[in-house]
């Protein structure tokens, strides 16, 4: 046999792919620039929260029935404003972004006579800004207490450590990039989800497709071995795949200049070096994901159907990095040995500035290896059996 | 030169889960054929005689259960792969790729077969030259008619210049000018002039068979009824009328039992 038949497949299938034009402009839509979009749409977010937050400002509904409250709100650096006319209707519609303290009347004559004023804190729990606010309202009422009974006892000649038998000191171990993971916890996500669309549909085509077309028959009437055709096919299938996910990590680099929060831009140390590990992480992961996508569609007689079966996989491939998110006993051992959850967990690693380590990478590349001999050697075997029935 | 002994093929029906397993279906009971170069030689059966499991077979796509079939002296099931490279075959399913254009698809083949690249450009040119649809070359085929798809099948099917070339249907859904335009390049490629090539092609169409072919294989039931030229069987059918002759000849026992 002259030439090399896998080259020959795997350039026709690369052409092929990359002239499918719309098909690459939607994955290039959803899976690429849409991890970038939501980032930037959370540093929107978190920089209002931390504009509010800067602020200090506190808002209270009848500022002139509580002269002492606002004094001690002065001294602690907050200025006071009045709430505006109708503001439980602006709290529920979100105009309003400030909880408010509602005074009634005859607050400082019952402070003095020690009667318990009671204050309402008026906020919407479904107006998250508003509920970012009113925490801090809380803290200060609080202060406001114990300032108050302080005083009260000391007038009495008690300690103030009395009422405080404990403090509660804090120390809080995070680094920069370990905080900053809470919020880029979400990047390798994304870069798994431009990993699988970029492969579901080259998957599809090189296989379900052949067979839609009638074109699966023709081509195995060549002298090339079946081997050779899929070896081809999954080579070209990778490099979408891996094509699609290059493109991923890489569009979060600039993505980090239209960052909207100081704060989160602080926080997110993603740079050249962090993006070549993502994709060397995910390079694996795309080959054996194309193997088996391949795998699952070589029997299917359409495309239609062929995404029918791989309903599965990609929901497994969506759904697993999420056991890492959710699980609140961190990171276990089992998880290097889940696709998809492994590269998930050591993209994470990769985020929060740790060592990937020898032995994780061993696994995860043994596993990959052997999904992706898998998935070639079953669909080899299904075109050499030749595949008309 | 292509030959077919005793062919025989029955298929399982999936199994399934509950119950017993469906009886085997036989689709091709006893099939023989010989086509020698520089003749076309027609395969005609009605529909659901076993011409396209023939051709699978002979193509290597399915495993015979019985039988020889041999291409030029070499056993498709011991030497599938030197048999296909001598073998040019164009089947019922004959997909094109509709992003790429004509000639890509061609020389897609070419490289396949093993063919170097400027190689493989000359032939895809001399083959546009002789089905002529030298303009189709450089178009994507995504959009082409019946009878330009039927051209590019045919021209990636004989990209090697293989010795044999069997079609498997060639003419369906063709026009009358594609048909006949596809009839003269069958003639002149048995030519001398064309290279004398062995040619089989199925079909249930008796004006194609009657205009074109040389010798004839009647298959029924999944069993070659008759062999000969049309005038032989009109002879032994002893009908003046070749459609009349074939269908004497194909469905012998149903007429027969009716008679």
């Amino acid at each position: 046999m002259k030439g090399w038949p896998a080259w020959t497949v795997f350039v026709k299938e690369w052409v092929d792919a990359l002239r499918d034009r719309r098909t690459l402009a939607v994955v290039l839509l959803s899976s690429v620039l849409m991890g970038p979009l939501v980032l930037i749409a959370l540093s929107g977010l978190v920089a209002s929260f931390e504009s509010r937050a800067e602020r200090r400002e506190v808002v209270l509904d009848g500022i002139e029935h509580a002269p002492t409250l606002v004094n001690y709100l002065q001294r602690q650096g907050f200025a006071v404003k009045p709430a505006p006319e109708g503001f439980e209707q602006k709290l529920r519609r979100s105009e309003l972004g400030d909880p408010v303290l509602v005074v009634p009347k005859d607050f400082e004559s019952a402070l003095r006579r020690a009667e318990v004023p009671v204050l309402v804190l008026v906020s919407d729990s479904a107006n998250k800004r508003s509920e970012a606010g009113s925490g801090r309202l809380q803290r200060l009422v609080a202060g406001f207490n114990r300032e108050r009974s302080t005083l009260a006892l000391a007038l009495r000649g008690v300690s103030g450590e009395v009422l405080e038998p404990v403090r509660l000191g804090e120390k809080d171990l995070a680094n920069p990039q370990t905080r900053g993971t809470q919020i880029t916890g979400m990047l390798p996500f994304f870069v798994l989800m431009a990993v699988l669309y970029g492969a579901l549909n080259a998957a599809l085509d090189t296989t379900a497709g052949e067979r839609e077309r009638g074109s699966l028959e023709p081509l195995l009437m060549n002298p090339a071995s079946p081997l050779s055709l899929v070896l081809g096919k999954w080579a070209a299938v990778s490099a979408v795949a891996l094509l699609i996910a290059v493109l991923s990590c890489f569009s979060f680099i600039p993505a980090q200049w239209l960052l909207r929060s100081d704060t989160l831009a602080a926080l997110f140390q993603f740079g050249w070096r962090e993006a070549l590990w993502f994709v060397a992480i995910i390079a694996p992961f795309a080959a054996a994901l194309s193997a088996l996508l391949m795998a699952v569609a070589i029997r299917c007689r359409s495309v239609k159907e062929a995404q029918a079966s791989s309903a599965v996989l990609i929901l497994a491939v969506s759904l697993l990095p999420l056991v890492g998110l959710l699980n609140p006993g961190g990171e276990e051992r089992w998880h290097l040995w889940v696709p998809a959850l492994a590269q998930n967990t050591l993209m994470t690693r990769v985020l929060k500035g740790e060592a990937l380590g020898l032995e994780p990478v061993a696994i995860t590349l043994a596993v990959c290896a052997v999904l992706a001999l898998l998935g070639v050697g079953f669909v080899a075997r299904v075109l050499r059996r030749a595949a008309v029935r | 030169m292509i030959r077919i002994e005793q062919l025989a093929k029955s298929f399982v029906a999936p199994r399934r889960w509950i119950g017993r397993a469906a009886a085997p279906v036989p689709a091709v009971r006893d099939v023989r054929l010989e086509a020698v170069d520089g003749r076309i030689t027609g395969l005609l059966g009605p529909n659901g005689a076993g011409k396209t499991t023939t051709l699978r077979m002979l193509a290597g796509l399915i495993r015979p259960d019985a039988g020889r079939l041999e291409v030029d002296g070499i056993d498709v099931a011991a030497r599938p792969r030197e048999a296909l490279a001598r073998m040019g075959v164009l089947s019922d399913a004959r997909g094109l790729y509709p992003r790429l254009t004509a000639r890509e698809n061609i020389v897609y083949y070419s490289a396949l077969q093993g063919m170097a690249r400027e190689e493989a450009q000359a032939r895809a040119e001399a083959l546009a030259q002789m089905l002529d649809c030298t303009a189709l070359l450089d178009r994507r085929t995504e959009g082409f008619s019946q009878g330009e798809r039927m051209k590019v099948a045919l021209a990636r099917a004989l990209v090697h210049d293989p010795a044999n070339i069997v079609l498997d249907e060639p003419t369906n859904g063709l026009d009358v000018l594609a048909t006949r335009a596809l009839r003269e390049t069958l003639q002149w490629l048995a030519s001398p002039a064309g290279g004398s090539k062995c040619i089989v092609f199925s079909t249930h169409i008796m004006q194609e068979v009657e205009r074109l072919c040389d010798s004839v294989v009647v298959v029924s039931h999944g069993r070659t009824v008759a062999q000969g030229t049309v005038p032989q069987l009109r002879a032994s059918a002893g009908a003046r009328d070749f459609e009349e002759a074939f269908v004497r000849l194909a469905y012998a026992d149903e007429t027969g039992a009716a008679a």
